[in-house]
């Protein structure tokens, strides 16, 4: 894949690269999970968010058809063989959905690959800090399990580094997005890349691309995309053809997974304070106020006009805040537009009409 | 022969409509038919018609909008019917609130401001529960004339009610009806106020802000002005032509672009 900056290897190539080295892979599920942990055990993560335009037609006999497309895409695309190169899956309990779908692979479904859940705490306490750590420890144990043999306190303290210092360069391509020459599109390829390359390639790919920065563009009337995930990616080449320029974002799987670097020399600790600490997100129990005071400060930092919240339809947690973070940022001054979207469908003339209208609106 | 300075065309699911302005922004001249699957040659035709009646069009900008707004080459520009009608009803009325538009696909809740700035909006674009189209199918079921049906429904002091939101079940329950001898007005009633209890529910969704405008071609019915009325608890008010301001919006846009 070429973009105007770097050429971002593909998800097969790189999948492929790696076995051939003797690496394992391990099909991780959305949202928050430790990379570093599984990489410590020679897994590369490669996340499974959705993926879109796959026939969903297998996963119906499992889940209700109020069930959102990431979770049905992900389980056709997985009983289809799409996931047949995965050594072990992991499903992290972000919403009901994929905590059912966990559910399912170890009750029902029975995949060949030894199947992993992980429950995340719905909060930012200090008993979350500890619960996560415990909960992280358990997955060491269960991964020593399957793999045979366990990296040591300093192996998983160097994994740790090599995934911050990963996550420090993803912060600084969002923060010094204006000043790259990449479309949005070309952004969004090289910011996702990070589901599926190894911290240290992609931290490679990132720094190739901040040595081109540039002096700031203008590009088209400034917006915060807040959602789930930038699909179908035609929306990106949608916003500029529109007039629009995406300036930040609040995707949970982009700009929601800037994960800060820890501080505790204890390798559970400090994994949890990473995803403990990450921006807020609802999956993860951030109040509504909080993701407000975010969205503001994003807008402020970015100058985005308006948020488009870009929706997976039937996604409880995201849908749920909305009628009320709607009111608030409104009140605050922030318009705001929701698209609602199934990752099999095209972008539909509904979806563009409303999209020009809000352009038109904040222009 | 009156000088136009602009022209706008609303390319709609349901019909055409094309407003031509003079340099005050009055609507001098406008046409409207109902929508030709060949969008850009039924375009071609009004534009040469307007340039029978008024000449030359060289210089005279064109602004489309309207679900076909993209299949307008001669446009200078595509605008959305949301800033459309918003611009055209703000320009007759004079003055902001919230706006609904129920045309025969789709209507729309549009929330303007006192300087005519579109501060929100709504749409209902993937159903036809709360279009025209709903009472254009149960019309067709009962067969009453489509522009009667306002009047009989009105004409009626019994209600049924509808249970079903969807237009494909609300035909089937209105066969059910009428085997049952419910009265035709009584049903009619019925089918009004769901389609006017939609409306409410996305006016809500932006909030009201009185007086209520209405727009469209279905606002022609009067059944529809009283319940939504009656409904919302606002007055409601009327430009002289609703079906044209989305066209008229659009060609206000386009003497901008003159100017
Ligand atoms: S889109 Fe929403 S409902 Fe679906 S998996 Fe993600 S968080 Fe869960």
């Amino acid at each position: 894949m070429q973009t105007a900056a770097v050429r971002i290897p593909g998800r097969i190539e790189n999948i492929l690269s790696w076995k051939e080295q003797g690496g394992g892979i391990a099909a991780v599920f959305p949202i928050h999970y430790p990379r570093e942990l599984l990489r410590a055990f020679g897994y590369l993560p490669v996340e499974v968010w959705g993926p879109p335009v796959v026939e969903s037609v297998s996963s119906a006999a499992h889940v209700q058809p109020y069930v959102c497309s990431i979770v049905r895409n992900g389980l056709s695309f997985l009983q289809s063989g799409g996931l047949e190169l995965a050594d072990i899956l992991l499903v992290p309990h972000a919403c009901d959905s994929l905590q059912g779908l966990g559910s399912l692979l170890l009750d029902f479904i029975h995949p060949r690959q030894p199947t992993l859940t992980l429950y995340l705490p719905r909060g930012r306490r200090e008993s979350d800090l500890s619960f996560l750590a415990q909960e992280l420890h358990a997955l060491y144990r269960r991964l020593a399990e399957i793999h045979g043999d366990s990296p040591t306190e300093p192996e998983l303290m160097s994994s740790i580094r090599r995934e911050e210092a990963a996550d420090a360069s993803l912060a600084q391509l969002h923060r010094q997005r204006s000043r790259l020459p990449l479309s949005d599109l070309a952004f969004y390829q090289l910011i996702r890349s990070r589901e599926y390359l190894p911290a240290e390639r992609f931290s490679q790919l990132a720094s190739e691309a901040l040595d081109q920065a540039g002096p700031i563009t203008e590009r088209g009337i400034p917006l915060l995309l807040s959602g789930i995930v930038p699909e179908p990616m035609a929306l990106l080449n949608l916003i500029p053809e529109l007039g629009g320029w995406v300036a930040a974002d609040d995707l949970a799987s982009c700009g929601r997974r800037l994960y800060p670097a820890g501080t505790s020399q204890d390798p559970f600790l400090r994994m949890a304070e990473r995803i403990i600490h990450a921006p807020p997100d609802p999956t993860r129990g951030s109040s509504i106020e909080s993701r407000h005071q975010h969205l503001l400060s994003l807008a402020a930092e970015s100058g985005a006009r308006g948020v488009v919240f870009h929706d997976v339809k039937f996604c409880e947690p995201e849908l749920f805040d909305l009628p009320d973070l709607r009111r608030q940022l409104a009140e605050s001054g922030l318009p705001s537009l929701l698209l609602e979207v199934d990752l099999n469908d095209p972008l539909s003339h509904q979806l563009h009409t409303r999209l020009q209208a809000f352009l038109e609106m904040i222009v | 022969m009156a000088k136009i300075e602009a022209l706008g065309v609303d390319v709609g699911s349901t019909t055409v409509k094309m407003v031509a302005v003079n340099d005050h922004g009055e609507m001098v001249w406008h046409m409207l038919e109902e929508a030709d699957p060949r969008a850009a040659d039924q375009v071609s035709r009004f534009l040469a018609e307007a340039a029978r009646r008024f000449g030359s069009l060289n210089g005279v900008p064109l602004v489309a909008t309207g679900y076909g707004r993209k299949l307008v080459q001669q446009a200078a520009r595509q605008v959305t019917e949301i800033s459309c009608h918003a611009m055209g009803i703000y320009a007759e009325l004079g003055h902001g609130g919230t706006l609904v538009d129920i045309g025969g696909q789709d209507s729309k809740a549009i929330r303007i401001s006192d300087s005519g700035k579109v501060i929100d909006f709504a749409m209902n674009d993937k159903c036809a529960a709360g279009t025209g189209r709903f009472l254009e199918n149960t019309a067709g079921r009962l067969r009453v004339p489509l522009q009667e049906m306002g009047q009989d429904a009105l004409s009626s002091a019994d209600e049924v009610p509808i249970s079903s939101t969807c237009t494909v079940f609300a035909e089937s329950e209105v066969i059910s009806l009428i085997a049952q001898g419910i009265p035709v007005p009584a049903i009619l009633k019925g089918l009004h106020r769901s389609l006017v209890k939609r409306v409410a529910a996305m006016i809500s969704s932006v909030g009201l802000t009185a007086p209520l405008m209405l727009s469209g071609g279905v606002v022609k019915n009067p059944a529809i002005r009283a319940m939504l009325a009656e409904e919302t608890g606002s007055a409601v008010t009327l430009p002289d032509h609703p079906q044209l301001m989305g066209a008229y919006g659009a060609a206000l846009y386009a003497l901008r672009i003159a100017e």
